[in-house]
C-alpha cells in the first residue's frame, strides 16, 4: 500500500467521524487508524495467506476504487446503470462509488456482459472489494 | 471551440451575475441555478464564476470544433456524446469533432428544468461590467448580448487535452440538501415591507397552497397560479430597488416572483422574498409543476445560504483530491 | 426579523431576502430635498463594510450586501443614525432636452391617463411638458432615469395588467412619476409619448448618460390626436 494512497485516504476521510479503516487486499490487510488529535494515520499492515489454487474463474471482477458506497444507478435516476446480462463497452460505467458529495465511476476494464454486482446498492464497501463481475467478449 | 447546431434554443452565455452596476440600472442577470453552474466549474477545476452556457430549451446540440474538457450539470437530460450515453452532473473529455446532444429532461429523482455546459476555463466571451452574462435588455453581455443561435461559436478559455482527470461526478444539491413539503419542492421565504398589508386569511394562503410556475414564466420573472392574495387596503408605492426572489403581487393577486433577469427596481408591493440560498430551486422548478413557500428567520435564511456554500466548499476539495490522480483515466 | 414598522414619522427599514436591505423615508411623497439627503446617505453607506452598492430610490434607498450582516440590528441601527445626520447633498450635473411626440401610435395609453385625470390631451401635455425634471435615481433597465417634479394632476396609477413590452424612448406615467425607457422591455406604466435619445452604453465610463443630478425637459415636438 502505498504512502500516497494513504495519504489521499487520510484527506477524503478527515471531515468524516470514521475512526478505524480496516482495507482488505487479496493478499494483505491494512488498519487505518486515524488519530482523534489530527495527528495522521497510524498503520499496521499484515499479510494474509493466499486463496486456495482453485481454477481461476473466467469472468472478470472489478474491485471498488475507494472507500464509499457502492450505487447500481445513478442518485439522479431510477433504472439500475447495467444489471447483469447488460452488454457493455470497455470504459463504460457499471456502477458508483459515492465518497461524501462526490461519485466515482467503476468502469468496465473491457466490452462484455455483465454477470452480476455481488454487492447490494447502498453498501458501504471498502478499498478493493469485489463488486461486479464482467464476462469479457 | 463548441458550434451551436440548435435553432431557437433560447441559451444564454451566463456566469454568477453582474454586480455594482445597480446604480445604472443594470440588473444581476446570471444563472438561474447558480449552484448548478458554480458545480460545473468546480468539476473543471474553473473558477466557481467562469461562464457557462444556460441551456432552458431541449433538445440542444452543439459540435466540439477543438478537443476540450466540459462538464454537464443542471437537468439531466440524457445526454450523448456521440452515440455514447453520458451521466448527469459529471465532468468529460470530448475530441474534435464529437456532437453533443442534450434531449429532454428526465423525470428521475429531481424534476429540473435547465442545464449547464460548462466548458475548461470557462466560456471565453468578453466580460462587460464585470460580467460575463447575458443582459438581453439592453443586448450586451454574454455572446454578444443575445440568445445563442445555430452557427454561433464559443471558446473555451483553455481549449485542448486536459492534464487533469476527468470522469468522475458530484451529487447534486437537489438531493444532498432536499427541501420539500408535501412532496413539492419547497423555497424559504422571508416576509418583505408590505406582507402586513395582506390579509391574514390571504398570508395563511400564501403558506399553505401550492402554487403552479405558469407557462409565462422565464429569466424576468415566474408568475404563479393560486390563491388569489388580498391587500387590505392598497397603496401607490414609490419605485424602490429590488433583487431577485422579490415576490411582487400586481393588482389582480397573483404572484409574480422576480427572478435574474428582473428590473432591479420597481413599485409594486412585495409580499416577500424567496431567499437566495432557495432561488435556485425555484428556477429549476419546470413550467408547469408546483412550489411551497416556507416563512424563515434571518438567522434561518443566513444559515441556509452557509449551508450551500459549504456544500460548494466540500465538492471542490474533493474534486480537487480526484483531480490531481494520474491523467488520462477515460469515461 | 420582520419589517420595522413606521410610527408615521420614522424610516422603515425592511429585508429584500438576504440580499439586501431597503430604507423608506416616511409617506407617500418624493420631495427634491429628501432625495438629496438619500444621495448623502448612499454615498455614506457605500463606504461601509457590509454593503456591496448604495441604490437610491424615489425617496429610498437599497443597500445590497456584500454577505449577510449576522446582526441586522447593528446596521439597522447604524443606517438610522446616518440618516438623522446627513445633510443633502447638492449634485448638480447638465440640463437636457428631449423632443418628445405626445400622443398617437407612439403614446397608446394617452387615453387612459385622460380617463384617470379627466383633462384633455392639451393640458395633460402642457403639464407634463412644463417642468424641469431633476433625475432622482437610476434603475428599472440599463440607463433608466427615475425623475421628480411631475405635476401631481396628471398622476395615473400605473396598470393592473403590465403591458409586455413598450419600445425604448417611450415617455410613461406611473403613479406620480414620469419616465422614459432606455430600451424596449414590460411596463406597468402609462405611455404618453415618444422620444429618441441613447441612454446607455455599455463601452463608455460611466455607461449610463444621465445620473442623479442632472436635470430633464420634454419639449414638445408634436401632439398627434
Amino acid at each position: 500500500m502505498s504512502i500516497d494512497l494513504v495519504q489521499q485516504l487520510s484527506a477524503w476521510l478527515v471531515d468524516t467521524d470514521i475512526g478505524l479503516l480496516e482495507l482488505r487486499g487479496p493478499d494483505r490487510q491494512v488498519q487505518l487508524r486515524l488519530r482523534n488529535d489530527g495527528g495522521g494515520a497510524a498503520i499496521r499492515q499484515e499479510s494474509v495467506a493466499a486463496p486456495s489454487a482453485s481454477a481461476r474463474p473466467p469472468t472478470s471482477v472489478m474491485n471498488s476504487p475507494s472507500v464509499g458506497v457502492f450505487l447500481h444507478r445513478h442518485p439522479m435516476r431510477e433504472s439500475a446503470l447495467a444489471p447483469a446480462g447488460t452488454r457493455v463497452r470497455e470504459g463504460q460505467p457499471l456502477g458508483l462509488l459515492q465518497v461524501g458529495a462526490l461519485l466515482l465511476p467503476v468502469c468496465a476494464q473491457q466490452a462484455g456482459t455483465v454477470a452480476g454486482l455481488r454487492v447490494a446498492h447502498g453498501t458501504v464497501v471498502g478499498y478493493g472489494t469485489p463488486l461486479i463481475d464482467l464476462d469479457p467478449l | 471551440m463548441i458550434e451551436i447546431l440548435s435553432a431557437s434554443a433560447l441559451a444564454t452565455v451566463q456566469d454568477l451575475g453582474r454586480s455594482g452596476a445597480l446604480r445604472w440600472g443594470v440588473g444581476t442577470s446570471g444563472a438561474m441555478d447558480p449552484l448548478a453552474l458554480a458545480a460545473g466549474n468546480v468539476l473543471l477545476g474553473n473558477d466557481e464564476g467562469a461562464a457557462a452556457v444556460e441551456v432552458p430549451v431541449f433538445p440542444f446540440q452543439v459540435r466540439f470544433t477543438d478537443d476540450v474538457s466540459f462538464a454537464l450539470t443542471g437537468a439531466d437530460c440524457a445526454a450523448r456524446l456521440d452515440d455514447v450515453p453520458l451521466l448527469p452532473w459529471w465532468v468529460f473529455d470530448a475530441r474534435v469533432g464529437q456532437v453533443l446532444t442534450l434531449g429532454l429532461p428526465q423525470a428521475g429523482t429531481w424534476r429540473a428544468s435547465r442545464a449547464y455546459l460548462c466548458l475548461a476555463g470557462g466560456v471565453d466571451v468578453p466580460a462587460v461590467l464585470g460580467s460575463r452574462s447575458t443582459q438581453l435588455r439592453g443586448d450586451f453581455g454574454g455572446h454578444e448580448g443575445r440568445a445563442l443561435r445555430q452557427g454561433d461559436q464559443l471558446r473555451a478559455a483553455t481549449p485542448g487535452r486536459s492534464a487533469f482527470a476527468t470522469g468522475f461526478g458530484l451529487l447534486p444539491p437537489a438531493l444532498a440538501l432536499p427541501l420539500q413539503i408535501d412532496g413539492v419542492p419547497a423555497m424559504r421565504v422571508l416576509p418583505a415591507a408590505e406582507y402586513m398589508h395582506y390579509t391574514e386569511a390571504s398570508r395563511a394562503a400564501f403558506w399553505s397552497s401550492d402554487w403552479k410556475i405558469t407557462a409565462q414564466s422565464d429569466r424576468y420573472g415566474y408568475r404563479l397560479a393560486g390563491a388569489a392574495l388580498e391587500a387590505a387596503h392598497t397603496v401607490e408605492m414609490r419605485s424602490h430597488g429590488i433583487v431577485p426572489g422579490v415576490i411582487q403581487v400586481p393588482p389582480g393577486g397573483q404572484p409574480i416572483v422576480q427572478m435574474r433577469d428582473a428590473q432591479p427596481s420597481g413599485g409594486y408591493p412585495k409580499l416577500g422574498t424567496v431567499i437566495e440560498a432557495d432561488l435556485w430551486r425555484l428556477g429549476q422548478a419546470p413550467i408547469g409543476s408546483r412550489v411551497r413557500f416556507i416563512e424563515t428567520t434571518w438567522d434561518e435564511a443566513v444559515a441556509a445560504l452557509e449551508q450551500t456554500q459549504a456544500w460548494l466548499t466540500e465538492s471542490r476539495r474533493l474534486v480537487e483530491l480526484c483531480r490531481r490522480q494520474r491523467s488520462g483515466r477515460s469515461s | 426579523m420582520t419589517a420595522s414598522q413606521a410610527t408615521g414619522s420614522e424610516p422603515v427599514i425592511s429585508l429584500l431576502g438576504t440580499s439586501a436591505l431597503l430604507f423608506e423615508t416616511p409617506g407617500h411623497e418624493m420631495a427634491f430635498r429628501t432625495q438629496q439627503r438619500i444621495w448623502a446617505l448612499a454615498r455614506e453607506a457605500e463606504s461601509w463594510p457590509e454593503v456591496r452598492e448604495a441604490v437610491p430610490g424615489m425617496n429610498n434607498l437599497m443597500l445590497s450586501f456584500v454577505r449577510p450582516p449576522r446582526r441586522l440590528h447593528q446596521i439597522e441601527t447604524r443606517l438610522r443614525g446616518a440618516w438623522d445626520a446627513v445633510e443633502p447633498l447638492p449634485l448638480a450635473g447638465r440640463v437636457i432636452e428631449l423632443p418628445v411626440v405626445y400622443g398617437g401610435a407612439g403614446g397608446p395609453h394617452m387615453a387612459d391617463v385622460m380617463a384617470h385625470t379627466g383633462l384633455s390631451m392639451d393640458e395633460i401635455v402642457e403639464r407634463h411638458s412644463g417642468p424641469l425634471y431633476p433625475v432622482y435615481a437610476l434603475g428599472s433597465h440599463p440607463g433608466y432615469c427615475y425623475l421628480g417634479g411631475m405635476d401631481a394632476r396628471i398622476a395615473t396609477p400605473r396598470r393592473k395588467v403590465p403591458v409586455v413590452s413598450i419600445p425604448g424612448g417611450a415617455v410613461s406615467i406611473g403613479g406620480a412619476q414620469t419616465g422614459v425607457s432606455a430600451s424596449a422591455g414590460p411596463s406597468g406604466w402609462n405611455t404618453i409619448g415618444s422620444t429618441a435619445m441613447h441612454f446607455f452604453d455599455p463601452a463608455q465610463d460611466p455607461p449610463a448618460l444621465l445620473q442623479p443630478g442632472d436635470m430633464l425637459r420634454f419639449r414638445v415636438e408634436k401632439v398627434i390626436r
